[in-house]
């Protein structure tokens, strides 16, 4: 079959999204399940297929939605409508929508810094960051205490860590910030925040 | 003019801190979060407001709990019942928000109410998470609901406020995507920015209607 000319082909918009909670494995198609329900379950099955979603990438966290042109006012109320994804609890903030995908993938992609060169006789740069491979992200730390309990950390981005409890018993994930371990970690301070 | 979310919860109720939500919150668009059980401050820029929601109790109780905390600065909400006890409530000074409007029944919230929330300051709370995360009928429910308190609203002009009731991050939304909710219950831009500043609206002051002089 020949693709149609380009004046003949339907034209549409790309949504760009941010998955969170930061770091959830997902799967593509899982996650176009979840946006299709979502907008089938919100605008019923004839809108839905006006809008016609589809989930074109899924890489650093990023998520890169397709739907005909006029309607991302839909699809966005519909993805602020996603709760979870095959029973992971999820959430997508929605960063931008575009005409091409390139312009989106440029919004998420890491920038590529260029190396330096050292100079003989300096010690070479020791990786800062081994655990976090993402720019802007500090080295994770193994565990930390709050609320009595030991957590481990999941992430850390500036303010912002996640942690789980340790053992098997108990496996939600909780959001916190710095100040709060640091705060939790003294013995004088109650188990609320 | 201060865009609100009107409930959260935060640890222990929830699973984030008051200090995470409030981040998120600013990073989400807002300039203040009420809190349930959680003591005032500013966190990241964002105004964290004392939160105490009312629920399950009879009217005398309510009377009880809002003269215990009335000086205390809190945004005392209470859970909506039937339509004797909303009347109630709203009557009783210090009640600032009625919740949960969506899950009373179809008469809690009429007219007479509608008049009264608006004489005495009272918000009615449109509760986002029945939206967000109801499917199916309970969704249906609620937007039917809100509609109909939206109805009212336009007639008989008493505050609205937002919230998302999130006991969560994932809970919370962005101020635009707030408004595209609201787009469903027939609420325009307008409609979504004085309801952002409800809370604000209904703690502030009342402007005397003669002012003297002299």
């Amino acid at each position: 079959m020949s693709t149609r000319p380009p004046t003949l082909r339907e034209k549409r918009r790309y949504i760009l999204a941010r998955i969170e909670p930061a770091g959830t494995q997902l799967e593509q198609k899982d996650l176009y399940y979840a946006i299709s329900d979502a907008t089938t379950t919100l605008w019923g099955d004839a809108t839905t297929a006006i809008i016609t979603p589809a989930v074109v990438a899924l890489e650093h966290g990023h998520v890169v939605i397709r739907c005909r042109r006029g309607t991302e006012r839909e699809l966005a109320i519909a993805l602020s409508t996603v709760t979870a994804c095959r029973d992971v609890r999820i959430c997508l903030r929605i960063i931008a929508a575009s005409g091409t995908i390139e312009s989106l993938r440029s919004r998420f992609r890491p920038k590529k810094i260029p190396k330096t060169k050292t100079q003989p006789g300096s010690e070479p740069e020791t990786e800062k960051n081994p655990a976090g491979a993402d720019a802007g992200i500090e080295p994770v730390q193994p565990a930390c205490t709050f609320a009595k309990k030991t957590f481990q950390i999941l992430h850390c981005n500036g303010q912002k860590v996640d942690v789980i409890e340790k053992g098997f018993k108990n496996t939600n994930r909780l959001f916190l910030t710095k100040d709060d371990l640091e705060n939790l970690n003294a013995t004088t301070i109650s188990d609320r925040i | 003019m201060k865009i609100t979310d009107a409930a959260v919860y935060p640890f222990p109720l929830g699973d984030a801190s008051v200090r995470r939500l409030a981040l998120e919150a600013a990073a989400l668009g807002y300039d203040s979060i009420v809190a349930a059980d959680t003591p005032s401050g500013t966190y990241g820029g964002v105004e964290v407001r004392s939160g105490l929601m009312i629920r399950d109790v009879p009217v005398k109780d309510v009377i009880s709990a809002v003269k215990r905390y009335k000086d205390a600065g809190k945004v005392i909400s209470v859970q909506a019942a039937n339509n004797s006890f909303n009347r109630a409530v709203i009557g009783t000074k210090g009640v600032h928000i009625l919740r949960g409007i969506q899950s009373a029944d179809k008469t809690a919230f009429d007219h007479v109410a509608a008049k009264m929330a608006a004489d005495n300051r009272v918000a009615v709370d449109i509760d986002l998470s029945a939206i967000i995360g109801g499917r199916s009928v309970s969704r249906q429910r609620a937007i039917h609901r809100y509609m109909d308190i939206m109805v009212l609203e336009q007639r008989f002009e008493f505050p609205v406020t937002l919230s998302t009731h999130a006991r969560s991050l994932l809970d919370m939304r962005h101020v635009r995507d707030i408004a595209g909710l609201c787009s469903l219950i027939g609420m325009d831009v307008p409609d979504v920015e004085r309801a952002l500043a409800g809370v604000g609206m209904v703690l502030a002051p009342p402007k005397q209607a003669v002012t003297v002089i002299a």
